[in-house]
């Protein structure tokens, strides 16, 4: 039995290839449905009720389709809703602990396929906790819920590839894209285009990108306003150099009721730590998880795909998804590594092609230090906790913190609701500023430590676990 | 400073306790630490400043020298850290749970601590949300609590403003003497010159007697905690079964557990508190968060309903006979110890400051502190 963690390209890909070499596969998601945050909005059923939603994003048709496949395979048993909340594991096997239904499940694997996939970065600005400021993903999860942003004005903005689907997408829904911001300038895509020939699709989407952004490349959103009724009345726009420091004087206020800014992605290496797996610097600096070749991590048992091993979008997902599935099941079989590998070979090839044009895109779409000049003393870095950058700079001037996790100690910073998922990378980075330094992988690794993934009552945890009885 | 009157090794709470106490005193410090400040089991701990949990004798006499020095330091600090003096409840089921508690509050008090006895309808007024089959149990005022990292930067941070230096990210290579006892220290980066030198490595201070050419048997005993969302007014004071002090007491390797539940500022509940001898095992056992959500759900039955937000451990550092280690070391003349407390260190940390110092100036502690002496670990050479 082959256990994969996360139902989205790289998830189900891999699940489908284990179980076509043979394996019995379980996949856990923690969504409702599969396809994960890339195909969040796949319909249940019936091709009639997504062919109008085809504009959303092109690949919604491949998405249907391996999920289909995925669903109808006999050797893959999917339990969606599926909330792991912690992993463990001994010499002889591994432990996934996980609510479904409001009931405590403990399943034991010997073989573990992990595909979690990645969050939207968020990075801290004066009144980024106001009410209408949120991620583009959190923008897009609610395009599902009908019409509510029908007329809404709406702010786009961040940088990366994926800011024009959310934007063109939220103006399908109805809502009134008032301002789309691109922090880069883009200049740079140019001369990178020597490597983005190799990938024909990702380069047509790419010029769409540059026709439609021209107005606004090399913008940022500084800062969002409430009105009397504490909801998000405007942000500041800026235009900003390559370091992303402000540009005196350009600074406007764009009336708008939301705004999904987004910086990339981090990826979602809860599970990878809890397991002890190693973790190196990925082409941002930010960790992720080590696999060689056939997706294999530090720990022989465990393979991992997807955003995890650095975030590189869906296509390369599906690559890095199906290689994993191929080793896992050979792994299952006792195939040796060479035939593995030999078997992989032309996959193994549009694998390099593609995570070279994903670091391409990293390269490109990178965030500058010049954030941080954006922040007031009063910004509050720790949304949940409420800790400001002030606060923080005094802990590191006055009461000698030197890292995150003294941080955390003194501040409470990332230590609230969110567990530091949303704060902790940026807060790393001002703490090693401060000190004059630059933030080290290990440094974000030690933010990443949290034991306990998803929320369980205590009445929930006191429960014995039963025994997952797959298939 | 590279010839301090005195080096700390340690910026947990007991090392930053004496490197206030001998800032104060007059005496140039340097504190060493490879890790940050209170990154060790002082980060780990849940401020613990009690009373109630110690059987009468010499750990009793420091622990109430303790909590009153605690409220000093607060006091002469401007209060810049947490501390309240919370109370501590152990409550009973049983009527032989019961008469041991009996039995240890009648000791305790002779000894100068406040306990009250409490009937069933006393403890369910303090504790509204207390399991009903709860009957009877004894509440400790004096036991108390702090928020033991601010503590512990605040005490630094006053150290510092004597004259003191604190050095984090420097790990401690080599402990130099000669024929006069200890002589230096030195980091990856620097050599320090001094005839003091002051273990405060808790769970680590075995490690650090060996680079000084000596030897102390601390080992590590791990606790895992878990940390609820906010759920203000559930919990109003520091609450535990009575079988809580036969298990601080016990020796055993394998697991222990009975749940001490208290609320902290924030809102948050914390739970602990398990002890295992498993060396420094940093892998979660789901086996212990379950056992001590049980047992409290047991004390407190509406907390099944209470959500996890995050557990964590930490390695208490731990001596066979359960009694810290405070004195001059038995072989090395000028090493001194402030370790070994076990789970009482952010509770101990400011007496045990107050005898170690007096010792190195040559004057009489404030108590017999000869049953910490490190000389109960001489070996024959």
């Amino acid at each position: 039995m082959i256990t994969v963690i996360g139902g989205g390209p790289a998830g189900m890909r891999a699940a489908l290839t284990a179980a076509n070499s043979g394996a019995r596969v379980l996949l856990l998601e923690s969504g409702p449905r599969l396809g994960g945050q890339y195909w969040r909005h796949l319909p249940e059923e019936g091709a009639e009720a997504w062919t109008g939603q085809t504009a959303l994003q092109s690949d919604y048709l491949a998405g249907f389709l391996l999920r289909n496949q995925v669903l109808s395979n006999p050797k893959i048993e999917s339990v969606c809703d599926a909330q792991i909340w912690s992993t463990t594991k001994n010499d002889a096997s591994i432990t996934v602990n996980f609510l479904h239904d409001g009931i405590s499940h403990s399943f034991e694997t010997q073989i573990l396929i992990l595909a979690t996939g990645a969050f939207d970065r968020t990075l801290p600005f004066p009144g980024w906790d106001i009410p209408g400021v949120m991620t583009p993903g959190g923008a897009q999860a609610l395009l599902k819920g009908s019409n509510v942003h029908a007329g809404k004005k709406i702010v786009v903005a961040g940088t990366g590839p994926f800011l024009l689907p959310v934007a063109s997408g939220l103006a399908k829904a109805g809502a009134d894209i008032v301002g789309l911001y691109e922090a880069q300038r883009l200049r740079k895509w140019i001369s990178y285009s020597g490597v983005a020939i190799l990938n024909l699709r990702k380069i047509a989407q790419g010029a769409n990108y540059l026709r439609q952004l021209r107005q606004g490349r090399g913008f940022a959103v500084i800062s969002a306003h409430a009105g009397e009724d504490g909801l998000l009345k405007y942000v500041r726009v800026a235009k900003i150099d390559t370091h992303f420091r402000i540009k005196k004087g350009s600074e406007t206020n764009i009336q708008c009721d939301a705004a999904a800014i987004g910086w990339g992605f981090t990826p979602n290496l809860s599970i990878v730590a809890s397991l002890g797996l190693q973790q190196i610097p990925g082409q941002d600096g930010f960790p992720v998880v080590a696999v060689d070749e056939l997706q294999r991590t530090s720990d022989p048992r465990i393979f991992a795909a997807g955003e995890i091993t650095g975030v590189g979008g869906a296509e390369l997902s599906l690559s890095e998804g199906m290689i994993a599935g191929q080793s896992a099941a050979d792994f299952l079989g006792k195939v040796s590594r060479s035939a593995t590998l030999s078997k992989n070979k032309s996959i193994s090839r549009r694998r390099s092609r593609q995570r070279k044009f994903a670091n391409t895109l990293m390269r490109i779409y990178s965030v500058q230090d010049g954030w941080r000049t954006w922040l007031g003393d009063d910004t509050n870095i720790c949304r949940c906790e409420e800790v400001s950058l002030q606060t923080l700079k005094a802990s590191i001037h006055e009461l000698g913190v030197t890292n995150i996790r003294s941080a955390k100690l003194l501040t409470r910073v990332g230590m609230g609701a969110c567990q530091g998922r949303i704060c902790s990378r940026s807060a790393v980075e001002i703490i090693a500023a401060e000190q004059k330094l630059k933030a080290t992988v290990e440094e974000h690794i030690s933010a990443g430590n949290r034991p306990i993934f998803s929320p369980i009552t205590l009445g929930q945890l006191a429960q014995q676990p039963i025994a997952y009885d797959a298939l | 400073m590279k010839n301090p009157d005195a080096i700390v090794i340690g910026a947990g709470v007991v090392g930053a306790a004496c490197a206030l106490e001998l800032a104060q005193a007059g005496l140039q410090v340097i504190v060493l630490d490879r890790g940050a400040i209170a990154s060790g089991t002082t980060g780990a701990g849940e401020g613990n400043i009690l009373v109630s949990d110690k059987e009468v004798g010499p750990e009793l006499v420091l622990a109430l020298r303790s909590r009153d020095k605690w409220f000093e330091i607060s006091e002469a600090l401007g209060g810049s850290f947490e501390l309240e003096a919370k109370g501590g409840m152990v409550v009973a089921k049983t009527s032989s749970g019961l008469a041991e508690l009996d039995k240890l509050v009648g000791r305790q008090r002779v000894s100068g601590v406040i306990a009250q006895n409490l009937d069933g309808r006393d403890l369910h007024d303090l504790e509204p949300y207390l399991a009903p089959e709860f009957e009877s149990g004894t509440l400790y005022p004096q036991d108390a609590q702090c928020q033991p990292m601010m503590a512990t930067a605040q005490m630094l941070k006053e150290a510092r403003s004597l004259g003191a230096r604190i050095e984090v990210g420097a790990q401690v290579i080599a402990i130099g003497s000669d024929s006069q006892g200890v002589a230096s220290v030195s980091t990856e980066k620097e050599t320090f010159h001094s005839r003091v030198v002051i273990n405060a490595t808790g769970t680590w201070a075995g490690e650090i007697a060996v680079l000084a050419g000596s030897h102390l048997p601390i080992s590590p005993r791990r606790g895992f905690i878990l940390v609820t969302h906010p759920a203000p007014n559930i919990v109003r004071h520091k609450v535990y079964d009575a079988d809580y002090v036969a298990n601080v007491a016990s020796g055993a390797a394998d697991l222990q557990s009975s749940a001490v539940v208290e609320s902290t500022r924030s809102g948050t509940i914390l739970v602990g508190a398990s002890r295992e001898r498993v060396e420094f095992d940093s892998t979660l056992n789901v086996n212990i968060l379950r056992v001590l959500a049980t047992q409290a759900i047991a004390l407190f039955p509406v907390l099944a309903k209470v959500q996890l937000l995050r557990a964590y451990h930490g390695f208490r550092p731990y001596a066979p006979d359960h009694l810290p280690v405070i004195g001059e070391d038995a072989h090395v003349k000028g090493l001194w110890h402030s370790a070994g407390h076990e789970g009482a260190g952010i509770g101990l940390a400011p007496a045990s400051a107050e005898i170690i110092v007096a010792q190195i100036l040559g004057k009489n502690p404030f108590m017999d502190a000869s049953a910490f002496s490190p000389q109960r670990f001489a070996v024959a050479r």
